[in-house]
């Protein structure tokens, strides 16, 4: 009698544990569906700098800002959280609605140094970058009466008066800073770094002659005109805007990057609302209009998405851990 | 600089959207934890539309009216509805409890609008030469900027010395924690990340000017400011008198705040404080000032109103943003397609000058829209029932410090601080010091860490720090300042609190 | 009152915040050995130094030369006391039952804690409906007129 008992509760068990699995799986088929249904925008979107007004980071998404309202119908808030150099944006993010309506702008090489420094409350791989749309090259700039004519001229200069020449750049352990460590190791000098708050400011020290020279970005060279001159570039080939401006690797210093500049979402967002920004960025950063506008602002086009985004961030991770170690600025 | 720019700045589509700025403005700037740069970020998208003098003319207006407006929380509740109005809480909410709210609001308006037209004239007759001065300003005048700056402790400490630099010491610190901003360092975080972001200066000018207020007010039953029975629209004319009475006050005030608003970095807080710190050392009655001098508020208003006009200067002219609100009008011009930078004044013409006409045109606007909002702030907040202003204000802590940095964390840090400063306050140790060392201490310690940097590289330190002549210029005037108050401090007797 | 100087209110509270000075100047300076750059070691140190020298000879002028300055006052404690706690109980509540939901809690205590005159249900409604009013409106200038993403 027992026996008889036992099955038909195995049995019965077994019934209720199909069932249930049925249930879930039609569950999960309709949400799916749902998500899928759903990656689209409702709304203004809230698109979160983290920083102040006025870099870089905050002209790209204002260059944004028209296209994405022609395009997509929807107006794009541009909202500013500084704090801890991004890093109170970046350890908000993933606290933030994952529904596709908040994005926030991401820097390279900010957040793989900045987590590998000390506790800032993220981690590089947390936060879900989906594209990276430009970088800004790495440039040497100098005042266009400046007596450096060329790089050589510079370089010269640095080797018979080591660490004498001083040049303002944007922040410590920033790409400005990493550019300036790595030219000296490959040219074999001793410079002095500077650091200001920010572009602008190096900027101005570097018009006022507080410093003789400034690493700074071609974004410099296209705001500043004719007051500055750039030394070189680090780019592959030479930057439209500056057809004159040899880049260091024509030199003989093989350098290229700069600061990378890209958007993510909170790592609640599903795939279909990722891969639908992806496409989205993507659209905006395909239009020659668009195109046209970053590189007279002398940006450099730069397309990352969200497919490629992991074996980019990978390649960017070792280089900048590589360089900071090197460096002495990390462990 | 044709007359047809100021003809075409005279339409009746910009004469609107001036008015609708300022007055737009003027509402922002008071309520605290709004600021001039919010209300910029978000108005900026209905710019796109228009033509760059215009949408120029609109943010200018706004940022006009903000800096203004700040003056009416900080007359009236003791906290600046700005930043750039810390310097007007000095006299403005001691001559508020004694009654004389109504005359400090007027006072406020005509200063803002004088100091603005210096600004703005400035702007229009100047730009190119007076841009060099921005670019003169190097790290080490940065520095003795800010010493000359934290020297107004000293003054503002009558008999408190020890406690007052002891609270300037304390805002510095508080300035140091989070991430450092000219080396790759984190600190006094203690491992946690709530204070990676620091104290954020809008936070704790709520939190340590408000929320003591606030406290008083709940536990006792007077009203919150005296009320006199006159008739309001006589001390227009009063205010009037007075500030003309001042007119060397007003000039140089105006002056020194087009100069500080020209540095990059410095804006309207730092002007207030120099503004008034000149005032009060050169002014007949030193004494008066803190305790509710008409002269504080022409300084420190007229002085902030000029960063506006004076810090577009090195915005238009070598596209680094004098204040944050400049960066992004700089970032609304780009948008157009506008190249601001050397070439602007020469390509852009047009747009320049139509827009800085149209900034006059604000400021002059200003005159009869913020008389007006004044006695109707005023009257609204001198009879409205205590028991629904303090919720009110309190609420207002609350949406203003959150909407800072979209952060609950804040909202706490500003209560704790407050609380803080309402204890300390309670035996001798003052809020303005602390908010002062906050604010000049990143300036200060940016200033010194870059130039001693580079002084070291150049085997010049002593003749960085010292052999400057602007620096040199600046440590005099400290000098100056600082000795006052302390032969003043000996001349009084012996049992002082210390 | 019957206390003496150096017993009184002012006295001791004057001590205690000179000392919590000094004592903050301390863990400032201790902090800073954590620092890898030089740099970011400088003004902190600098600073901190200047703390306790000021807080310190603040303290010991006072110990010297007691007097009875200083203090808090006059005023009714549970109102101050309803009021704050108001304060920070919003905060915390405010992620879970939303802004304005928590924006009332400390609207309400902040009405009864600075009313000293008597309730009347007159002023009841109107305090209350203003009251109301008056958090609507902020809340719908900062939500959506600003874009601040309230909770």
């Amino acid at each position: 009698m027992f026996k008889n008992n036992e099955t038909a509760e195995i049995g019965r068990n077994k019934m209720l544990k199909k069932h249930i699995k049925n249930t879930v799986a039609i569950i999960a088929a309709a949400t799916s569906f749902a998500s899928i249904a759903s990656a689209e925008i409702n709304g203004p979107v809230n698109y979160i700098i983290p920083f102040g007004p006025g870099g870089e980071s905050d002209i790209s998404a204002r260059l944004q800002q028209p296209f994405f309202k022609d395009k997509f119908g929807e107006d794009m808030v541009v909202s500013y959280q500084p704090g801890g150099g991004g890093a109170v944006g970046w350890a908000s993010l993933n606290g933030l609605n994952g529904d596709g309506q908040t994005i926030m702008g991401v820097n390279l090489p900010h957040i793989i140094i900045k987590p590998a420094q000390k506790n800032v409350g993220f981690k590089t791989d947390d936060l879900n970058t989906f594209y990276m749309f430009h970088y800004t090259p790495d440039a040497i700039v100098v005042t266009a009466d400046s007596p450096y004519q060329t790089l050589a001229d510079l370089v010269a200069d640095a080797k018979a008066n080591p660490g004498q020449v001083t040049m303002s750049g944007s922040g410590k352990a920033s790409a400005n800073h990493l550019a300036q460590i790595k030219f000296d190791k490959l040219a074999g000098t001793l410079t002095t770094y500077v650091p200001f708050k920010g572009t602008g400011a190096a900027v101005t020290a570097l018009l006022g002659k507080q410093t003789v020279a400034e690493w700074g970005y071609t974004t410099v060279g296209a705001k500043q005109g004719d007051a500055v001159r750039m030394l070189a570039v680090a780019m592959e080939n030479r930057h439209p805007l500056f057809p004159d401006v040899p880049t260091f690797k024509e030199l003989g210093y093989d350098m290229t990057g700069g600061a990378y500049r890209g958007i993510a979402l909170p790592n609640s967002a599903s795939a279909e609302t990722t891969k639908m920004w992806s496409d989205m960025i993507a659209e905006i950063n395909t239009d020659p209009a668009f195109q046209k506008k970053m590189l007279d602002g002398g940006f450099a086009m730069l397309d990352v998405d969200s497919a490629g985004m992991k074996d980019f961030m990978a390649a960017r991770v070792e280089e900048y851990l590589k360089d900071a170690r090197e460096a002495g600025l990390i462990k | 600089m044709e007359f047809s720019h100021f003809l075409s700045a005279m339409t009746p589509f910009n004469i609107a959207l001036a008015l609708f700025g300022v007055v737009a403005g003027t509402v922002i700037g008071s309520i605290p934890g709004l600021t001039a740069t919010m209300a910029l970020a978000v108005l900026v998208p209905i710019t796109f539309s228009m033509d760059p003098a215009s949408a120029l003319i609109l943010l200018g207006a706004i940022y006009t009216g903000a800096i203004y407006g700040g003056a009416y929380a900080a007359i009236l509740l003791n906290t600046p509805g700005t930043p750039s109005a810390i310097a007007t809480t000095f006299d403005g909410y001691p001559m508020a409890k004694r009654g004389d709210g109504d005359l400090a609001v007027a006072l406020a308006c005509f200063s803002s609008v004088f100091g603005g037209m210096v600004g703005a004239i400035a702007l229009l007759l100047l730009a190119p030469p007076l841009s060099k001065v921005a670019l003169a300003f190097g790290p080490v005048e940065y520095f003795w900027l800010s010493i000359f700056g934290l020297s107004l402790i000293a003054s503002l400490s009558n008999g408190n010395l020890m406690k007052g630099l002891a609270g300037g010491a304390f805002g510095m610190i508080l300035s140091t924690v989070g991430v450092a901003e000219i080396s790759a360092d984190i600190r006094l975080t203690f491992g946690s990340q709530v204070m990676i972001g620091g104290f954020g200066v809008v936070g704790a000018l709520i939190g340590l000017y408000c929320i003591p207020v606030l406290i008083d007010l709940v536990a006792t039953p007077e009203r919150h400011l005296k009320v006199e029975e006159n008739v309001k629209s006589v001390r227009i004319s009063e205010a009037f008198k007075i500030a003309m009475r001042s007119k060397f006050n007003l000039i140089r005030s105006s002056v020194v705040g087009t100069l500080v608003g020209i540095l990059p970095g410095a804006g309207g807080s730092v002007a207030g404080l120099v503004a008034y710190s000149e005032a009060k050392r050169t002014g007949k009655d030193h004494q008066k000032f803190g305790e509710g001098e008409p002269d504080g508020i022409i300084a420190t208003e007229s002085a902030n109103s000029a960063t506006v006009g004076g810090g577009f200067i090195p915005t238009l002219v070598l596209g680094i943003p004098g204040t944050p609100p400049d960066a992004i009008v700089l970032g609304a011009l780009l948008v157009q397609g506008v190249r601001t930078g050397p070439a602007m004044f020469s390509q852009s013409g047009s747009i320049v000058y139509t827009f800085i006409y149209g900034l006059i045109i604000a400021t002059i606007l200003m005159l009869p829209a913020g008389l007006l909002i004044g006695r109707y702030a005023y009257k609204s907040i001198v009879t409205i029932p205590k028991a629904v202003l303090v919720p009110t204000v309190g609420f207002m802590t609350i949406i203003g410090t959150f909407a800072i940095r979209n952060s609950v964390s804040d909202v706490i840090i500003m209560l704790c601080l407050g609380v803080f400063g309402w204890l300390i306050a309670r035996f001798g140790f003052a809020a303005s010091p602390i908010v002062l060392g906050l604010i000049l201490g990143p300036i200060a310690e940016q200033g010194f860490v870059q130039g001693w940097t580079i002084g070291a590289a150049t085997n010049n330190l002593i003749g960085m720090f010292f052999g400057r002549p602007i620096s040199q210029a600046i440590i005099a005037f400290t000098l100056m300042t600082l000795i006052l108050p302390i032969y003043l401090a000996y001349k009084k007797q012996p049992h002082k609190e210390v | 009152m019957g206390t003496s100087s150096s017993k009184s209110q002012g006295q001791f509270g004057s001590l205690f915040i000179s000392t919590l000075f000094i004592f903050i100047g301390l863990i400032t300076l201790y902090d800073t050995t954590s620092y890898s750059d030089r740099d970011s070691q400088v003004f902190p140190q600098t600073v901190a130094i200047i703390l306790i020298i000021t807080a310190g000879t603040s303290l010991i002028t006072r110990l010297l030369k007691p007097s009875n300055e200083g203090g808090f006052g006059e005023g009714i404690w549970w109102r101050r006391v309803l009021f704050i706690s108001a304060m920070f109980i919003t905060c915390f509540a405010m992620p879970i039952i939303g802004f304005l939901a928590s924006g009332v809690i400390a609207f309400t205590s902040g009405l009864i804690a600075a009313m000293h005159d008597k309730w009347s249900f007159r002023t009841v409604l109107i305090y209350g409906c203003s009251g109301a009013i008056i958090m609507v409106s902020f809340f719908i200038l900062f939500k959506f007129i600003l874009f601040v993403p309230l909770p």
